[in-house]
């Protein structure tokens, strides 16, 4: 990568530095169903279909989760600033890659989201969430993050770049947030009751970064979870980065 | 002498129908110092954008430096500098790390970059405003910012569309001074867009006037004006505003 595209990453990233509404606002939600979950219902996590990693195991992947629904806001903020003031335009006339104006702050936004998400592991170890694979496990969680991010900032700067609104990068988390509850979010799959959920929460993408993480961690789930989920977020973050790049041909410079 | 700019029938038309350049041609030799002079909405923004790559034309050629913008956009990139309408500045940067930041993008070392942030501080007397974020500048500091930055990679062509619009009257005179002497020192080929005739009598010598996309006089000033009142003197303002209506009567009689 030339020195101008990682002028444009770092820059990116300052800017969230400076302005951390967005990454601090999806760690702070992140923390809240973790401690909260665990606090509130973290006693059924004896039961036998929550495994050795107990509750807190069981419901930490819902903070990585939550984490890039709250953070993926960052990138389309950035570019929507940058839009307003018209210093997009500069960044437009310079000899850079166009391509890179748009993804050099959702890699921002990713790499944000991947530093908070060592901290929520880091804070999950010290509370006691297992790790079934040791480091391996970590390198699979933030294997997972990183796409589930990069999926969610691309749809978010891309229908920011094609409203021209700043609101609309949020669309995205609202739009994800229902999926939360049409999932095994809360519960293993053996206690769900109602066969409608069970049946809506098999084509949630969702259930698929929830259960890929429970494999890594309390292994209360299989293998299978992991691979298709990383196969299908593999897939959104590269249909989520070409719909950003596609949407920046809308721009109006 | 050598084309620096050269467009060949050139065509624009917007999405909501407007035709804003109908086949533009003009050639304009190396450390000329040119003015697009046109009322408003008669294309020049355009033809500027269109030039500098921010936006695609429809039909016809262009080459900047011998450079085909189809071929090689960010090598057009590299030796043109932009300065337009609006301020297109980071209001949450500082002055200097803006000019430090433009620097690099355009492939300076960070000393060079530094070292050229400190020259166009200086030049634009922006002394004061150096730790300052750009959103907080004067109005006028941050048309001389916005101009630094287009100067920060010491362009071998400068866009300058509408410049000195919002400067007062002696940051106007710093920042002619400043374009003047790179035009004759460091031949660096001005092409100026503005609605100040003043400035551009001043400063140009070769000049386009278009009217509705289209180009209707094409030379220098002298003989524009020497064109419109062969045996007065009148000045460039009188001398376009004489033509401009006189091709709207004659618009109107045809009508």
């Amino acid at each position: 990568m030339n020195t101008a595209n990682i002028l444009l990453i770092e820059r990116g990233i300052i800017k969230l530095v400076k302005n951390p509404s967005a990454p601090i606002m999806g760690f702070g939600m992140s923390l809240f169903f973790l401690l909260v979950y665990n606090a509130g219902i973290g006693g059924i996590g004896s039961m036998e279909a929550f495994g050795t990693g107990g509750y807190l195991s069981f419901v930490f992947p819902i903070t990585i989760i939550s984490l890039a629904m709250g953070s993926s806001a960052g990138a389309g903020q950035t570019l929507n600033a940058d839009m307003q003031s018209g210093y997009f335009k500069r960044l437009f006339l310079s000899p850079v890659p166009r391509w890179i104006l748009v993804v050099a702050p959702m890699l921002a936004d990713t790499i944000s989201s991947m530093v908070f998400t060592i901290l929520l592991i880091v804070i999950g170890a010290i509370f006691g969430v297992s790790f079934q694979f040791g480091f391996i496990s970590v390198l699979g969680i933030l294997l997972l993050s990183f796409l589930w991010s990069l999926t969610l900032c691309g749809f978010s700067a891309g229908i920011m770049l094609r409203t021209g609104q700043h609101q609309s990068a949020a669309i995205v988390t609202n739009a994800v947030f229902p999926l939360l509850f049409l999932s095994t979010t809360f519960l293993p799959r053996e206690l769900i009751s109602a066969d409608w959920l069970l049946a809506v929460s098999w084509g949630n993408p969702v259930t698929y970064i929830l259960e890929g993480n429970r494999y890594l961690l309390g292994g209360t789930s299989s293998a299978s979870f992991f691979l298709i989920g990383l196969l299908l977020f593999a897939i959104t973050s590269f249909i989520s980065v070409t719909f950003a790049l596609s949407s920046a041909k809308k721009i109006k410079v | 002498m050598t084309a620096e700019i050269l467009v060949h029938e050139l065509f624009k038309k917007y999405p909501n129908g407007i035709e804003a350049l109908k086949g533009i041609s003009l050639e304009i030799q190396k450390g000329q110092f040119f003015t697009l002079l046109g009322p408003n909405g008669a294309g020049k923004s355009t033809l500027v954008k269109v030039m500098t790559t921010l936006i695609n034309k429809d039909s016809g050629d262009f080459c900047i430096a011998g450079i085909n913008p189809e071929i090689n956009q960010s090598k057009i990139q590299k030796i043109i500098g932009v300065a337009s309408q609006d301020n297109e500045i980071d209001p949450t940067e500082k002055v200097e790390n803006l000019l430090i930041f433009q620097g690099r993008l355009f492939g300076l070392t960070k000393p060079a970059a530094v070292k050229r942030t400190n020259e166009l501080i200086q030049l634009f007397e922006l002394e004061k405003e150096r730790n300052k974020k750009a959103g907080v500048l004067s109005g006028g500091n941050k048309r001389r910012l916005h101009c630094a930055l287009a100067l920060v990679h010491r362009p071998q062509i400068l866009f300058l569309d509408e410049p000195t619009v919002g400067m007062d009257p002696v940051a106007r005179a710093n920042f002619w001074e400043v374009i003047t002497q790179l035009n004759c020192k460091e031949k660096v080929t001005v092409f100026l867009t503005t609605q100040y005739l003043d400035e551009a009598d001043k400063h140009a010598f070769e000049m386009a006037l278009i009217v509705d996309g289209k180009i209707q006089y094409s030379g220098t000033i002298a003989n524009f004006k020497k064109m419109v009142n062969p045996i007065g003197e009148l000045s460039l303002d009188d001398s376009y505003l004489q033509f401009v209506k006189a091709l709207s009567d004659q618009e109107l009689t045809n009508n």
